[in-house]
């Protein structure tokens, strides 16, 4: 029986977002919170391995009570047990704290029901940084494969598993032992379409909530903000800059327009020494 | 059946107004309702402009101010703008009638408001399945026992399905309840944009004493450049909504598209400076029934009932439609659980709905205000004329000083029949008595 | 006591990203950036490089080369290939042995994957995907601090990062965001080599076969000359007349994400925020209206020229030279007067 578990982020749509010019901070109010896509393609491929090999599929997040949300999701793609770890002393945790956190968790449900793999999004749309999933590894002492885009086997018998994961200048197939770590990319899985039974299922699914006390006792010093060596010192809008010179084809005709453009920008030396190469 | 068949008492399809209420009175009377939504969440499709009245949301929840609802700003102040291309005459009421208790009506914004109505119904014991898209009908002898959705293993069942699917009705037309498709003669497109601007900007531009007072205007003249269409402002707490609905056949004659009709109203020199410095939130198109009673599709069949903008049941002149939604999704519920009651969900038994709409405000304005889009469509010169003549009027009465009274009041009345013969002012004026008397 | 400001030297079968000349330029920067609290403490700062590999002491010499005083050189067969655990490992026990202030790794597909785990493995800090860096005072902290400033919640915010009481104080850069310094081939250095044991249990995770792929070998990031196109093409066509005028300037096609989402074309070429960071001499983006997260990826070129049909497309805020236009009447016109001119001067 596989244990695979999915380390999962909500997260603001970003493709959505609105900034309060006065305070250069997020306005939450009306954004709508999602799971993490890498984090949900993550969950795909597990649910499609759980299925090939039988077994069990764990999910957890640290986040804010309606991070269930998120975890439901999960449930509905085909989670067996979603754990939430959330309580105010989290809050304001960077990576290291964050990875802090759900590494002690990983490690209570490792104790109770062995771990065979754990999954993370390649990174979550939020912060981008991509630092949570190869934190935890090393806490953990987990081998870890980042950038998956394929899990070609998992060999719960003799203890390995095939990984192939995309670097800027190829593919690398990876051999690891279990129990191992990856990041996923979204070719790892597709998103399956729930069957309306599942999805109902996941509605009336309630995860578990585990506070910083229970089960795990976290170290204060190692959360929340004080656990966290980083902090923001400012933040604010991008700078905005000056419109460039335009030329109009509807003023200047179309010949016309495309001359002065080019003679423009030939009139700077570096580009007209490109071109130059060029010839 | 090989599993479990999903079977509940009653499908209500669509999760806005109209369903919500439906499910939450059938929910409190016992029934085991399924309420099936396409948006991730109920409200994440939908937008308005938009006012809620107060009389309909306390009919379902009498102790409604008490459960927090989010709800922007009463609507103190209220009334038609009227638009020249460069000047504005206000006719708006505030304090007296307006200033009941509680308040008639209130701006909310839909994103927040139907996730939040949906809950009340969920607190009735309702069952909500969102991110599902209603298909199509099962059918057991001909009469309807259930939907399809688009999922795997997708098919539920119950005795009775409530649609409220909203303006654009496929699942109406499937069951043939109404002969046509989306007339669009008979339906607008309303684009609005939500615009954020500091609540104390709010007040201080449009004249409001503080974050308790709002208003409600309906936009007439310029705003649609000349098509038949209003226009109209709400105030949200931090923000304003501002948009314009014109019918889409006379928006696709005209060529215009959404956006610019939507730019030149925001661009207005009357408007733009209310908004100045906003940011834009949010970006809708939606359509809205304004055919009432002449595109109204029959209101149940064996297994159904319909509700809401689905059945057309908008009034278009008064920004009524959530209301209307409410009450027929109310009495839709009932008429479930009388349905259940009797053990008889037959389109003879499940007639009682007609009826009861027929005593109340939804079917007798609908039937009054039934010639009012034809009429709007053939009085274009309701949108451009009339509101700059208003304008011409009120602005030369109050400027025509040493100008001897009676030469004044000819030139007011010939600004008015250079563009319209005086006789044929009278005609519309008739005309549009008639048409929203509904004689 | 010497304050030590760190770059990994990334490498890839014995060459040098580039990325690590671009960090080393940078950490000079900041050591100038520190020059007044050296003066007044009399302490010294370096810029000191750490390399980790097999038989690459050519890349040793490089780097110094680019700026960096001392190389830090750890070498074992294991090292070969990059795989994260033994080079944590490694880069973990120098850090411990040396105590840097600060830490510069380049956000490349490895930079990321190691940056993380070695930020954890010594409980510090760590800022990614930085667009700024400088040292900088901070509250009533005595000495400068590392302000790593970055792009945050899809590139609407910028956000300055600061890691207070812990060291080193990391960040990662991705390649391209700050210029490759002068190579100065006479420079001089020292290169210690460092042992360490690679241990079995480090070596749980194995490469089996390394797959070259020409598609993802673009190098978007260092061409002089990229022609990006956009939603605005409106099909995958489109890309065939956005080749022929990168073709006629002797440079590489770029997208925005639009087009990518489209299916017109592949990931490899996304310019902006989630794609790649890009500063060639001259940048033509073609239909592409010059959102935030595009921005951000192409602003810092030296010369932008944009063709848009709508005169308030904001790529236009950070163009040298704009041109309003139906792109598929400006590029062909564009096209055949560059030709004409070629043979003009033939
Ligand atoms: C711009 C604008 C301004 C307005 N202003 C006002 C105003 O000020 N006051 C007022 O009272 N009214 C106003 N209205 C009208 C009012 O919004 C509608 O009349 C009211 O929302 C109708 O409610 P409903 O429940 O019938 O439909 P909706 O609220 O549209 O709900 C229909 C729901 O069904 C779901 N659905 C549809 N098809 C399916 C399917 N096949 N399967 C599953 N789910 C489905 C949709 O996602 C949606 O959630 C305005 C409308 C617009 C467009
Ligand atoms: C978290 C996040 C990360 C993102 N990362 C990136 C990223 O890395 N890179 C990126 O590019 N985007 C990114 N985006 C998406 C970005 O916000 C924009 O959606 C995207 O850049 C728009 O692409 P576009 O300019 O091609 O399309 P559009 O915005 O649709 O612009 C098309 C332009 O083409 C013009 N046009 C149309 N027809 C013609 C014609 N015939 N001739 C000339 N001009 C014409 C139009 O006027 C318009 O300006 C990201 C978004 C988010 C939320
Ligand atoms: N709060 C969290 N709870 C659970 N998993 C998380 C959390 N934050 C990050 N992750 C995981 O770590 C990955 C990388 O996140 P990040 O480092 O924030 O880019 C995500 O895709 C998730 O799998």
């Amino acid at each position: 029986m596989i244990h695979l578990l999915v380390s999962v982020k909500q997260v603001p749509d970003t493709t959505n977002i609105r900034i309060d010019p006065e305070t250069g901070s997020m306005i939450r109010k009306g954004v709508p919170a999602i799971l993490n896509p890498y984090d949900a393609h993550a969950v795909a491929s597990a649910a499609e391995w759980k299925k090939k090999l039988g077994g069990k599929l764990t999910v957890v997040t640290m986040g804010p009570p309606a991070a269930e949300e998120a975890l439901q999701e999960c449930i509905e793609m085909g989670a067996d047990r979603a754990v939430l770890v959330s309580d105010r002393a989290f809050a304001g945790s960077d990576t290291l704290a964050t990875s802090y956190v759900l590494a002690e968790a990983i490690r209570k449900i490792d104790q109770e029901d062995h771990v065979d793999m754990v999954f993370f999004g390649k990174q979550a749309i939020d912060g981008d940084t991509a630092q949570v999933g190869p934190g935890v590894a090393i806490r953990l002492g987990l081998p870890l494969v980042t950038y998956a885009v394929e899990i070609q086997d998992i060999n719960e018998e003799e203890g390995y598993a095939l990984i192939i994961r995309k670097t800027e200048s190829g593919k690398e197939i990876i051999k690891t032992k279990l129990p191992a770590a990856l990041t996923a990319e979204k070719a790892i899985a597709d998103i399956p379409y729930a069957a309306l039974p599942d999805l109902i299922t996941s509605l009336k699914y309630k995860p578990e909530v585990w506070s910083a006390q229970e089960p795990v006792a976290y170290d204060v010093a190692q959360i929340g903000l004080e656990g966290s060596p980083t902090m923001v010192a400012k933040s604010g809008s991008p700078e905005a800059h000056e419109p460039a010179e335009t030329i109009s084809v509807e003023e200047n005709g179309l010949a016309g327009a495309v001359e002065t453009a080019l003679g423009k920008m030939l009139s700077n030396t570096s580009v007209a020494a490109l071109l130059e190469d060029q010839q | 059946m090989s599993k479990d068949k999903l079977q509940y008492d009653v499908i209500v399809v669509g999760a806005g107004m109209a369903g919500s209420t439906a499910a939450a009175i059938a929910a409190r009377e016992g029934l085991n309702v399924a309420v099936i939504e396409r948006g991730v969440k109920p409200g994440s499709k939908n937008y308005f402009g938009g006012a809620l009245y107060t009389h309909a949301l306390v009919d379902i929840y009498p102790d409604f101010f008490d459960r927090k609802p989010p709800l922007e700003r009463p609507v103190t102040e209220t009334g038609f703008w009227f638009l020249s291309d460069d000047g504005l005459v206000k006719a708006t009421v505030q304090g007296g009638v307006v200033n009941s208790d509680p308040i008639d009506a209130y701006v909310a914004l839909r994103a927040e408001f139907d996730p939040w109505w949906a809950e009340q119904a969920v607190a009735e014991g309702a069952f909500i399945i969102p991110k599902t898209l209603v298909e199509d009908f099962l059918y057991e002898d001909g009469k309807v026992v259930g939907v399809k959705t688009d999922r795997p293993e997708g098919d539920v069942y119950a005795p009775v399905v409530i649609v409220c699917e909203g303006v654009n009705n496929l699942l109406t037309q499937k069951l043939g309840l109404i002969d046509h498709d989306l007339k669009i003669s008979k339906t607008a497109l309303a684009v609005k944009q939500m615009i954020s601007i500091p609540a104390k900007d709010i007040n201080a531009r449009l004249g409001l004493p503080d974050n308790n007072h709002g208003m409600a205007i309906s936009v007439m003249g310029d705003v649609s450049m000349g098509l038949a269409g209003l226009g109209f402002l709400y105030t949200a707490k931090g923000a304003l909504s501002l948009g314009v609905g014109v019918t889409l056949d006379a928006l696709q004659e005209s060529g215009i598209k959404p956006y610019e009709l939507l730019q030149r109203y925001l661009e207005h020199p009357a408007i733009a400076p209310l908004i100045k410095d906003g940011q834009m939130m949010e970006y809708g198109a939606h359509l809205i029934p304004e055919g009432g009673w002449t595109t109204m599709p029959r209101l149940y069949t064996d297994g159904v009932l319909v509700a809401g903008d689905a059945a057309s049941m908008v009034n278009a002149l008064h920004w009524e439609g959530t209301n209307m939604a409410i009450t027929a999704g109310k009495q839709a519920g009932l008429t479930a659980v009388e349905a259940h009651k009797k053990g008889d969900f037959s389109a003879k038994s499940l007639s009682t709905y007609q009826d009861k709409l027929s005593d109340l405000f939804v079917l007798q304005d609908m039937k009054q205000y039934r010639k009012f889009s034809a009429f709007l469509k053939n009085h274009p010169q309701f949108m451009d004329i009339y509101p700059t003549f208003i304008n011409d009027a009120l602005g030369m009465f109050f400027t025509g000083f040493g100008k001897p009274k009676r030469k004044l009041y000819k030139d007011i009345l010939r600004s008015l029949t250079s563009r319209r013969p005086l006789f044929k002012a009278i005609g519309d004026i008739i005309a549009f008595g008639r048409s929203i008397i509904g004689i | 006591m010497t304050r030590r400001f760190w770059v990994f030297i990334e490498q890839n079968h014995g060459e040098m990203h580039p990325v690590a000349a671009e960090l080393l330029g940078v950490a000079n920067c900041l050591v100038s950036e520190v020059a007044d609290e050296l003066k007044a403490s009399g302490e010294e700062a370096v810029v000191e490089g750490i390399l980790v590999g097999h038989d690459v002491d050519n890349v040793a010499k490089e780097a110094l080369m680019y700026g960096a005083e001392r190389i830090y050189h750890v070498d074992d067969p294991a090292f070969e290939h990059y795989l994260n655990r033994p080079y944590t490992e490694a880069l973990t026990h120098l850090v411990e042995k040396y105590k840097p202030e600060v830490f510069l790794i380049g956000a490349t597909t490895l930079g990321r994957d190691l940056a993380g785990a070695v930020a954890t493995s010594i409980k510090t800090g760590l800022t990614a995907d930085c667009t700024k860096l400088e040292m900088g005072p901070f509250r009533k902290i005595e000495k400068k601090l590392l302000l790593a400033t970055r792009p945050a919640f899809g590139g609407n915010v910028i956000a300055t990062i600061v890691c207070k009481d812990h060291t080193p104080q990391m960040a990662t850069v991705r390649p391209r965001v700050f210029e490759t310094p002068v190579r100065n081939p006479k420079a001089k250095g020292e290169i210690i080599q460092e042992s360490f044991e690679v241990t079995p249990e480090m070596m749980a995770a194995q490469l089996v076969e390394f797959i070259n792929d020409q598609t993802t070998n673009l190098n978007l990031e260092y061409a002089e000359v990229i022609v990006s196109g956009g939603k605005g093409l409106g099909n995958s066509k489109g890309f065939e007349l956005i080749k022929e005028l990168a073709d006629e300037l002797g440079g590489v096609v770029g997208s925005s994400r639009a087009a990518v989402d489209g299916g017109w074309i592949d990931y490899a070429h996304q310019v902006g925020q989630t794609g790649k960071h890009v500063r060639p001499k001259l940048y033509v983006a073609c239909g592409i209206s010059g959102a935030i997260q595009h921005k951000v990826g192409m602003q810092d070129s030296d010369y932008i020229l944009a063709i848009n049909t709508d005169p308030q497309a904001p790529i236009f805020e950070v163009s040298t030279l704009g041109v309003v236009g139906d792109l598929y009447e400006v590029i062909p016109e564009m096209i055949k007067q560059l030709r004409a001119q070629k043979g003009a001067s033939a």
